[in-house]
Protein backbone atom coordinates (compact mmCIF):
# COMPACT_ATOMS: atom_id res chain seq x y z
CA UNK A 1 0.00 0.00 0.00
CA UNK A 2 2.88 2.32 0.67
CA UNK A 3 3.85 1.82 -2.97
CA UNK A 4 0.37 2.96 -4.01
CA UNK A 5 0.72 6.08 -1.91
CA UNK A 6 4.15 6.99 -3.14
CA UNK A 7 3.30 6.26 -6.77
CA UNK A 8 -0.08 7.97 -6.63
CA UNK A 9 1.16 11.30 -8.05
CA UNK A 10 2.71 9.46 -10.99
CA UNK A 11 -0.40 7.63 -12.17
CA UNK A 12 -1.98 10.47 -14.12
CA UNK A 13 1.26 11.54 -15.82
CA UNK A 14 1.76 7.85 -16.59
CA UNK A 15 -1.64 7.66 -18.27
CA UNK A 16 -0.90 10.87 -20.16
CA UNK A 17 2.54 9.63 -21.22
CA UNK A 18 3.97 12.72 -19.58
CA UNK A 19 6.58 10.96 -17.44
CA UNK A 20 10.29 10.13 -17.56
CA UNK A 21 11.42 6.64 -18.51
CA UNK A 22 12.58 5.58 -15.04
CA UNK A 23 9.30 6.55 -13.40
CA UNK A 24 7.35 4.85 -16.15
CA UNK A 25 9.13 1.58 -15.43
CA UNK A 26 8.38 1.90 -11.72
CA UNK A 27 4.68 2.44 -12.40
CA UNK A 28 4.62 -0.36 -15.00
CA UNK A 29 6.08 -2.72 -12.47
CA UNK A 30 3.73 -1.69 -9.67
CA UNK A 31 0.56 -1.70 -11.77
CA UNK A 32 1.21 -5.25 -12.90
CA UNK A 33 1.12 -6.41 -9.29
CA UNK A 34 -1.59 -4.09 -7.93
CA UNK A 35 -5.19 -4.60 -9.17
CA UNK A 36 -6.60 -1.37 -7.66
CA UNK A 37 -3.95 0.74 -9.35
CA UNK A 38 -4.44 -1.24 -12.53
CA UNK A 39 -8.16 -0.40 -12.41
CA UNK A 40 -7.39 3.21 -11.87
CA UNK A 41 -5.05 3.33 -14.83
CA UNK A 42 -7.62 1.56 -17.00
CA UNK A 43 -10.40 3.93 -15.94
CA UNK A 44 -8.35 7.07 -16.49
CA UNK A 45 -7.07 5.80 -19.80
CA UNK A 46 -10.55 4.84 -20.98
CA UNK A 47 -11.91 8.31 -20.26
CA UNK A 48 -8.90 10.00 -21.78
CA UNK A 49 -9.27 7.98 -24.97
CA UNK A 50 -13.01 8.51 -25.01
CA UNK A 51 -12.63 12.29 -24.73
CA UNK A 52 -10.17 12.31 -27.58
CA UNK A 53 -12.31 10.03 -29.71
CA UNK A 54 -15.40 12.19 -29.22
CA UNK A 55 -13.67 15.52 -29.26
CA UNK A 56 -15.07 16.76 -32.52
CA UNK A 57 -18.60 15.93 -31.33
CA UNK A 58 -18.33 17.54 -27.92
CA UNK A 59 -16.67 20.56 -29.51
CA UNK A 60 -19.55 21.26 -31.86
CA UNK A 61 -20.59 24.42 -30.00
CA UNK A 62 -19.25 27.39 -31.89
CA UNK A 63 -19.30 31.06 -31.06
CA UNK A 64 -22.21 32.83 -32.73
CA UNK A 65 -21.66 35.34 -35.51
CA UNK A 66 -22.94 38.04 -33.18
CA UNK A 67 -20.40 37.19 -30.50
CA UNK A 68 -17.65 37.16 -33.12
CA UNK A 69 -18.72 40.58 -34.30
CA UNK A 70 -18.77 41.95 -30.78
CA UNK A 71 -15.31 40.59 -29.98
CA UNK A 72 -14.04 41.99 -33.26
CA UNK A 73 -15.42 45.38 -32.28
CA UNK A 74 -13.56 45.20 -28.97
CA UNK A 75 -10.28 45.55 -30.82
CA UNK A 76 -10.95 49.27 -30.56
CA UNK A 77 -10.17 48.89 -26.88
CA UNK A 78 -6.74 47.53 -27.69
CA UNK A 79 -3.63 49.64 -27.31
CA UNK A 80 -3.03 51.60 -24.15
CA UNK A 81 -6.69 51.78 -23.28
CA UNK A 82 -7.84 54.23 -20.67
CA UNK A 83 -9.43 53.37 -17.38
CA UNK A 84 -11.27 50.12 -16.94
CA UNK A 85 -14.85 50.01 -18.07
CA UNK A 86 -17.04 49.33 -15.06
CA UNK A 87 -17.87 45.67 -15.20
CA UNK A 88 -21.41 46.43 -14.11
CA UNK A 89 -22.32 47.35 -17.66
CA UNK A 90 -22.51 43.82 -18.82
CA UNK A 91 -24.84 42.76 -16.07
CA UNK A 92 -26.90 45.93 -16.00
CA UNK A 93 -27.86 46.20 -19.63
CA UNK A 94 -30.76 43.80 -19.68
CA UNK A 95 -32.67 45.69 -16.97
CA UNK A 96 -32.09 48.84 -19.03
CA UNK A 97 -33.75 47.21 -22.00
CA UNK A 98 -36.66 46.20 -19.79
CA UNK A 99 -36.98 49.75 -18.58
CA UNK A 100 -36.95 50.98 -22.17
CA UNK A 101 -39.92 48.83 -23.08
CA UNK A 102 -41.75 50.30 -20.11
CA UNK A 103 -41.13 53.75 -21.51
CA UNK A 104 -42.61 52.72 -24.83
CA UNK A 105 -45.76 51.55 -23.13
CA UNK A 106 -46.13 54.34 -20.61
CA UNK A 107 -44.75 57.31 -22.51
CA UNK A 108 -46.87 59.60 -24.61
CA UNK A 109 -46.39 60.23 -28.30
CA UNK A 110 -43.03 61.71 -28.87
CA UNK A 111 -42.62 64.33 -31.50
CA UNK A 112 -39.26 65.58 -32.49
CA UNK A 113 -37.83 67.53 -35.37
CA UNK A 114 -35.20 65.64 -37.28
CA UNK A 115 -32.48 68.11 -37.95
CA UNK A 116 -28.78 68.25 -37.22
CA UNK A 117 -29.49 70.95 -34.77
CA UNK A 118 -32.14 68.97 -32.96
CA UNK A 119 -29.87 66.19 -31.76
CA UNK A 120 -27.68 68.80 -30.21
CA UNK A 121 -30.68 70.38 -28.57
CA UNK A 122 -31.77 66.98 -27.32
CA UNK A 123 -28.33 66.37 -25.85
CA UNK A 124 -28.29 69.80 -24.23
CA UNK A 125 -31.71 69.37 -22.69
CA UNK A 126 -30.95 65.94 -21.38
CA UNK A 127 -27.60 67.09 -20.04
CA UNK A 128 -29.50 69.76 -18.14
CA UNK A 129 -31.81 67.03 -16.84
CA UNK A 130 -28.79 64.96 -15.94
CA UNK A 131 -27.37 67.76 -13.82
CA UNK A 132 -30.75 68.74 -12.40
CA UNK A 133 -31.83 65.22 -11.49
CA UNK A 134 -28.59 64.55 -9.68
CA UNK A 135 -29.08 67.77 -7.75
CA UNK A 136 -32.62 66.77 -6.76
CA UNK A 137 -31.52 63.32 -5.79
CA UNK A 138 -28.72 64.68 -3.67
CA UNK A 139 -31.02 66.92 -1.70
CA UNK A 140 -34.04 64.71 -1.42
CA UNK A 141 -32.93 61.15 -1.49
CA UNK A 142 -29.27 61.04 -0.56
CA UNK A 143 -27.22 58.42 -2.31
CA UNK A 144 -27.29 54.68 -2.58
CA UNK A 145 -30.99 54.17 -2.00
CA UNK A 146 -32.65 50.81 -2.03
CA UNK A 147 -33.72 49.71 -5.51
CA UNK A 148 -37.05 48.55 -4.10
CA UNK A 149 -37.69 52.02 -2.66
CA UNK A 150 -37.08 53.59 -6.06
CA UNK A 151 -39.30 51.04 -7.75
CA UNK A 152 -42.04 51.81 -5.24
CA UNK A 153 -41.69 55.55 -5.81
CA UNK A 154 -41.84 55.14 -9.58
CA UNK A 155 -44.98 53.03 -9.33
CA UNK A 156 -46.68 55.31 -6.85
CA UNK A 157 -45.86 58.61 -8.48
CA UNK A 158 -46.06 57.74 -12.16
CA UNK A 159 -47.77 54.40 -12.31
CA UNK A 160 -44.71 52.84 -13.89
CA UNK A 161 -43.85 49.29 -12.99
CA UNK A 162 -40.14 49.29 -13.61
CA UNK A 163 -37.27 47.05 -12.71
CA UNK A 164 -34.36 49.05 -11.34
CA UNK A 165 -30.89 47.50 -11.34
CA UNK A 166 -29.25 47.51 -7.96
CA UNK A 167 -25.89 48.93 -6.99
CA UNK A 168 -22.94 46.82 -7.91
CA UNK A 169 -19.78 46.29 -5.98
CA UNK A 170 -17.70 47.32 -8.98
CA UNK A 171 -17.39 50.96 -8.00
CA UNK A 172 -20.86 51.83 -9.20
CA UNK A 173 -23.78 53.01 -7.16
CA UNK A 174 -27.35 53.22 -8.25
CA UNK A 175 -28.43 56.72 -7.32
CA UNK A 176 -31.92 56.86 -8.63
CA UNK A 177 -34.27 56.34 -11.51
CA UNK A 178 -37.06 58.65 -12.54
CA UNK A 179 -39.24 59.40 -15.47
CA UNK A 180 -38.32 62.83 -16.79
CA UNK A 181 -40.86 64.78 -18.75
CA UNK A 182 -39.48 65.50 -22.14
CA UNK A 183 -41.10 67.06 -25.15
CA UNK A 184 -44.58 65.65 -25.31
CA UNK A 185 -43.64 62.40 -23.67
CA UNK A 186 -41.51 60.93 -20.97
CA UNK A 187 -38.02 59.63 -20.84
CA UNK A 188 -36.76 57.05 -18.37
CA UNK A 189 -33.70 58.30 -16.59
CA UNK A 190 -31.39 55.90 -14.79
CA UNK A 191 -28.81 57.60 -12.63
CA UNK A 192 -25.57 56.03 -11.53
CA UNK A 193 -22.44 57.16 -9.81
CA UNK A 194 -19.26 55.70 -11.15
CA UNK A 195 -16.34 56.29 -8.77
CA UNK A 196 -18.23 59.32 -7.58
CA UNK A 197 -18.97 60.70 -11.06
CA UNK A 198 -22.60 60.99 -12.15
CA UNK A 199 -23.52 58.97 -15.22
CA UNK A 200 -26.96 58.90 -16.84
CA UNK A 201 -28.67 56.69 -19.36
CA UNK A 202 -31.86 58.12 -20.87
CA UNK A 203 -34.20 55.97 -22.86
CA UNK A 204 -36.80 57.45 -25.16
CA UNK A 205 -39.17 56.23 -27.81
CA UNK A 206 -37.28 56.30 -31.09
CA UNK A 207 -36.63 59.74 -32.47
CA UNK A 208 -36.61 60.37 -36.18
CA UNK A 209 -32.91 60.66 -36.91
CA UNK A 210 -32.60 59.69 -40.57
CA UNK A 211 -29.19 58.48 -41.69
CA UNK A 212 -27.73 58.87 -38.25
CA UNK A 213 -26.04 55.90 -36.68
CA UNK A 214 -24.40 57.34 -33.63
CA UNK A 215 -23.54 60.85 -32.64
CA UNK A 216 -21.10 62.02 -30.06
CA UNK A 217 -21.71 65.48 -28.69
CA UNK A 218 -19.50 67.51 -26.46
CA UNK A 219 -21.94 69.62 -24.56
CA UNK A 220 -21.82 71.76 -21.46
CA UNK A 221 -18.65 70.10 -20.26
CA UNK A 222 -20.23 66.69 -20.67
CA UNK A 223 -19.84 63.96 -23.23
CA UNK A 224 -23.13 62.72 -24.69
CA UNK A 225 -23.64 59.77 -26.99
CA UNK A 226 -26.89 59.46 -28.91
CA UNK A 227 -27.98 56.46 -30.90
CA UNK A 228 -31.15 54.70 -31.99
CA UNK A 229 -31.73 51.03 -31.94
CA UNK A 230 -34.62 48.61 -31.74
CA UNK A 231 -37.23 51.36 -31.91
CA UNK A 232 -35.64 53.34 -29.10
CA UNK A 233 -33.27 56.22 -28.77
CA UNK A 234 -30.59 56.10 -26.11
CA UNK A 235 -28.62 58.97 -24.69
CA UNK A 236 -25.68 58.29 -22.40
CA UNK A 237 -24.25 61.28 -20.58
CA UNK A 238 -21.26 61.56 -18.31
CA UNK A 239 -18.58 64.00 -17.42
CA UNK A 240 -15.91 61.51 -18.28
CA UNK A 241 -13.14 61.30 -20.86
CA UNK A 242 -14.33 60.63 -24.39
CA UNK A 243 -12.55 57.27 -24.50
CA UNK A 244 -14.38 56.14 -21.38
CA UNK A 245 -17.75 57.17 -22.76
CA UNK A 246 -16.95 55.57 -26.11
CA UNK A 247 -16.15 52.31 -24.43
CA UNK A 248 -19.32 52.39 -22.36
CA UNK A 249 -21.38 53.06 -25.47
CA UNK A 250 -19.75 50.18 -27.36
CA UNK A 251 -20.60 47.75 -24.62
CA UNK A 252 -24.12 49.06 -24.13
CA UNK A 253 -24.86 48.79 -27.84
CA UNK A 254 -23.35 45.34 -28.10
CA UNK A 255 -25.31 44.09 -25.13
CA UNK A 256 -28.58 45.49 -26.43
CA UNK A 257 -28.27 43.72 -29.75
CA UNK B 1 -5.89 43.91 -37.93
CA UNK B 2 -2.61 43.09 -36.22
CA UNK B 3 -1.24 39.56 -36.05
CA UNK B 4 -1.88 39.58 -32.33
CA UNK B 5 -5.55 40.34 -32.82
CA UNK B 6 -5.97 37.81 -35.62
CA UNK B 7 -4.27 35.11 -33.58
CA UNK B 8 -6.28 35.97 -30.50
CA UNK B 9 -9.58 35.80 -32.35
CA UNK B 10 -8.62 32.39 -33.75
CA UNK B 11 -9.22 31.00 -30.26
CA UNK B 12 -12.77 32.35 -30.10
CA UNK B 13 -14.57 29.04 -30.59
CA UNK B 14 -12.52 27.11 -28.07
CA UNK B 15 -12.77 29.93 -25.51
CA UNK B 16 -16.52 29.98 -26.00
CA UNK B 17 -16.84 26.22 -25.58
CA UNK B 18 -14.76 26.32 -22.44
CA UNK B 19 -16.80 29.23 -21.10
CA UNK B 20 -19.92 27.22 -21.83
CA UNK B 21 -18.58 24.33 -19.77
CA UNK B 22 -17.90 26.77 -16.92
CA UNK B 23 -21.19 28.63 -16.96
CA UNK B 24 -23.65 26.17 -18.54
CA UNK B 25 -25.49 29.12 -20.13
CA UNK B 26 -24.77 30.53 -23.54
CA UNK B 27 -25.57 34.11 -22.52
CA UNK B 28 -23.16 33.91 -19.58
CA UNK B 29 -20.55 32.20 -21.73
CA UNK B 30 -20.77 34.93 -24.37
CA UNK B 31 -20.46 37.55 -21.69
CA UNK B 32 -17.40 35.87 -20.27
CA UNK B 33 -15.73 35.55 -23.65
CA UNK B 34 -16.44 39.17 -24.50
CA UNK B 35 -14.93 40.26 -21.22
CA UNK B 36 -11.91 38.06 -21.88
CA UNK B 37 -11.24 39.73 -25.23
CA UNK B 38 -11.75 43.17 -23.81
CA UNK B 39 -9.10 42.47 -21.19
CA UNK B 40 -6.80 40.71 -23.62
CA UNK B 41 -6.86 43.53 -26.15
CA UNK B 42 -6.33 46.08 -23.47
CA UNK B 43 -3.45 44.12 -21.95
CA UNK B 44 -1.93 43.23 -25.33
CA UNK B 45 1.27 44.99 -24.36
CA UNK B 46 1.78 42.60 -21.45
CA UNK B 47 1.71 39.53 -23.64
CA UNK B 48 5.20 38.15 -24.16
CA UNK B 49 5.70 37.39 -27.83
CA UNK B 50 6.79 33.83 -28.42
CA UNK B 51 4.83 32.44 -25.48
CA UNK B 52 1.57 30.59 -25.88
CA UNK B 53 -1.13 33.12 -26.76
CA UNK B 54 -3.90 30.56 -26.49
CA UNK B 55 -2.85 29.58 -22.95
CA UNK B 56 -2.64 33.27 -22.06
CA UNK B 57 -6.21 33.85 -23.24
CA UNK B 58 -7.44 30.84 -21.31
CA UNK B 59 -5.74 32.19 -18.20
CA UNK B 60 -7.59 35.48 -18.62
CA UNK B 61 -10.85 33.60 -19.16
CA UNK B 62 -10.46 31.63 -15.95
CA UNK B 63 -9.31 34.63 -13.94
CA UNK B 64 -12.34 36.54 -15.15
CA UNK B 65 -14.67 33.70 -14.29
CA UNK B 66 -13.15 33.43 -10.82
CA UNK B 67 -13.44 37.15 -10.15
CA UNK B 68 -17.03 37.17 -11.24
CA UNK B 69 -17.94 34.31 -9.00
CA UNK B 70 -16.27 36.15 -6.15
CA UNK B 71 -17.99 39.45 -6.97
CA UNK B 72 -21.37 37.86 -7.05
CA UNK B 73 -20.56 36.23 -3.71
CA UNK B 74 -22.76 33.39 -4.71
CA UNK B 75 -22.88 30.06 -3.01
CA UNK B 76 -19.97 28.87 -4.89
CA UNK B 77 -17.62 26.10 -4.02
CA UNK B 78 -14.19 27.31 -3.11
CA UNK B 79 -12.24 25.30 -5.58
CA UNK B 80 -9.15 25.38 -3.41
CA UNK B 81 -10.90 23.89 -0.43
CA UNK B 82 -10.32 20.42 0.86
CA UNK B 83 -14.04 19.81 0.63
CA UNK B 84 -13.86 19.57 -3.13
CA UNK B 85 -11.00 17.16 -2.99
CA UNK B 86 -12.82 15.03 -0.44
CA UNK B 87 -15.98 14.99 -2.52
CA UNK B 88 -14.26 12.82 -5.07
CA UNK B 89 -13.09 10.38 -2.45
CA UNK B 90 -16.67 9.52 -1.71
CA UNK B 91 -16.75 8.06 -5.20
CA UNK B 92 -14.43 5.14 -4.82
CA UNK B 93 -13.42 3.49 -8.04
CA UNK B 94 -11.50 0.30 -7.56
CA UNK B 95 -13.28 -3.00 -7.60
CA UNK B 96 -15.82 -2.15 -10.28
CA UNK B 97 -13.64 -0.12 -12.52
CA UNK B 98 -11.43 -2.91 -13.72
CA UNK B 99 -14.43 -4.95 -14.74
CA UNK B 100 -15.18 -2.81 -17.79
CA UNK B 101 -12.68 -2.96 -20.57
CA UNK B 102 -11.96 0.47 -21.91
CA UNK B 103 -12.86 -0.67 -25.38
CA UNK B 104 -16.47 -1.13 -24.24
CA UNK B 105 -16.67 2.34 -22.78
CA UNK B 106 -15.16 3.72 -25.93
CA UNK B 107 -17.55 1.92 -28.18
CA UNK B 108 -20.73 2.46 -26.19
CA UNK B 109 -20.58 6.02 -24.95
CA UNK B 110 -22.17 8.55 -27.23
CA UNK B 111 -21.15 12.17 -27.37
CA UNK B 112 -24.34 13.53 -25.73
CA UNK B 113 -23.89 11.17 -22.76
CA UNK B 114 -20.29 12.17 -22.43
CA UNK B 115 -21.20 15.83 -22.67
CA UNK B 116 -23.86 15.49 -19.98
CA UNK B 117 -21.48 13.62 -17.69
CA UNK B 118 -18.81 16.31 -18.13
CA UNK B 119 -21.32 19.06 -17.38
CA UNK B 120 -22.40 17.23 -14.22
CA UNK B 121 -18.87 17.14 -12.79
CA UNK B 122 -18.07 19.48 -9.91
CA UNK B 123 -16.48 22.53 -11.50
CA UNK B 124 -12.97 21.96 -10.13
CA UNK B 125 -12.77 18.58 -11.84
CA UNK B 126 -14.69 19.66 -14.91
CA UNK B 127 -12.33 22.48 -15.80
CA UNK B 128 -9.19 20.40 -15.14
CA UNK B 129 -10.34 17.45 -17.25
CA UNK B 130 -11.64 19.69 -20.01
CA UNK B 131 -8.45 21.73 -20.27
CA UNK B 132 -6.34 18.60 -20.36
CA UNK B 133 -8.30 16.13 -22.47
CA UNK B 134 -10.13 18.44 -24.83
CA UNK B 135 -8.03 21.58 -25.05
CA UNK B 136 -4.81 19.62 -24.47
CA UNK B 137 -2.97 22.07 -22.28
CA UNK B 138 0.03 20.99 -20.21
CA UNK B 139 -0.21 20.54 -16.44
CA UNK B 140 1.87 23.68 -15.98
CA UNK B 141 -0.38 25.74 -18.25
CA UNK B 142 -3.50 24.53 -16.47
CA UNK B 143 -1.91 25.26 -13.09
CA UNK B 144 -1.36 28.84 -14.24
CA UNK B 145 -4.95 29.17 -15.44
CA UNK B 146 -6.53 27.72 -12.33
CA UNK B 147 -4.04 29.26 -9.90
CA UNK B 148 -3.30 25.97 -8.17
CA UNK B 149 -0.13 23.86 -7.94
CA UNK B 150 0.59 21.40 -10.77
CA UNK B 151 0.16 18.50 -8.33
CA UNK B 152 -3.38 19.64 -7.59
CA UNK B 153 -4.08 19.87 -11.32
CA UNK B 154 -3.02 16.26 -11.77
CA UNK B 155 -5.10 15.00 -8.89
CA UNK B 156 -8.15 16.87 -10.16
CA UNK B 157 -7.70 15.44 -13.64
CA UNK B 158 -7.35 12.00 -12.14
CA UNK B 159 -10.41 12.28 -9.93
CA UNK B 160 -12.47 13.93 -12.61
CA UNK B 161 -11.70 11.13 -15.03
CA UNK B 162 -12.56 8.48 -12.46
CA UNK B 163 -15.89 10.12 -11.64
CA UNK B 164 -16.65 10.25 -15.35
CA UNK B 165 -15.69 6.64 -15.74
CA UNK B 166 -17.97 5.58 -12.90
CA UNK B 167 -20.92 7.52 -14.22
CA UNK B 168 -20.54 6.42 -17.81
CA UNK B 169 -19.89 2.88 -16.77
CA UNK B 170 -23.15 2.82 -14.85
CA UNK B 171 -25.05 4.03 -17.88
CA UNK B 172 -24.22 0.80 -19.67
CA UNK B 173 -27.11 -1.63 -19.06
CA UNK B 174 -24.90 -4.61 -19.80
CA UNK B 175 -22.66 -3.79 -16.85
CA UNK B 176 -25.16 -2.76 -14.17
Amino acid sequence: MSDCTSLDPLITPYVDGDIDAASRLRVDDHVRRCPPCQSRVAAERAVRELMRARRSDICSDAASAALRARCLALRAAAPGGAAELPSFWRSRIKPLAVAASVVLVAGGIFVYEATDRSTRVLAAELTADHVKCFGVVNTLLGTNPDAAVIEGAMAKTFGWAMHVPESSQGGLELVGARPCLYGKGKAAHLMYRHHGQPLSVFMLPQLARPGKTEERIDIMGHEAAVWSEGGRTFVLIAREPEAEVARAVTIVQAALR
Amino acid sequence: MTTFETDALASLDSLYRTALRLTHRSADAEDLVQDTYLKAFRAAGQFKAGTNLRAWLFTILHNTARNRARDRARDHVDIDSDAVERAADSNPDGQRAGATPESLLMRDTLAPELQAAIDALPIAFREAVWLRDVEEFSYAEIAEMLQVPAGTVMSRISRGRRILFDRLHHLRPAHV
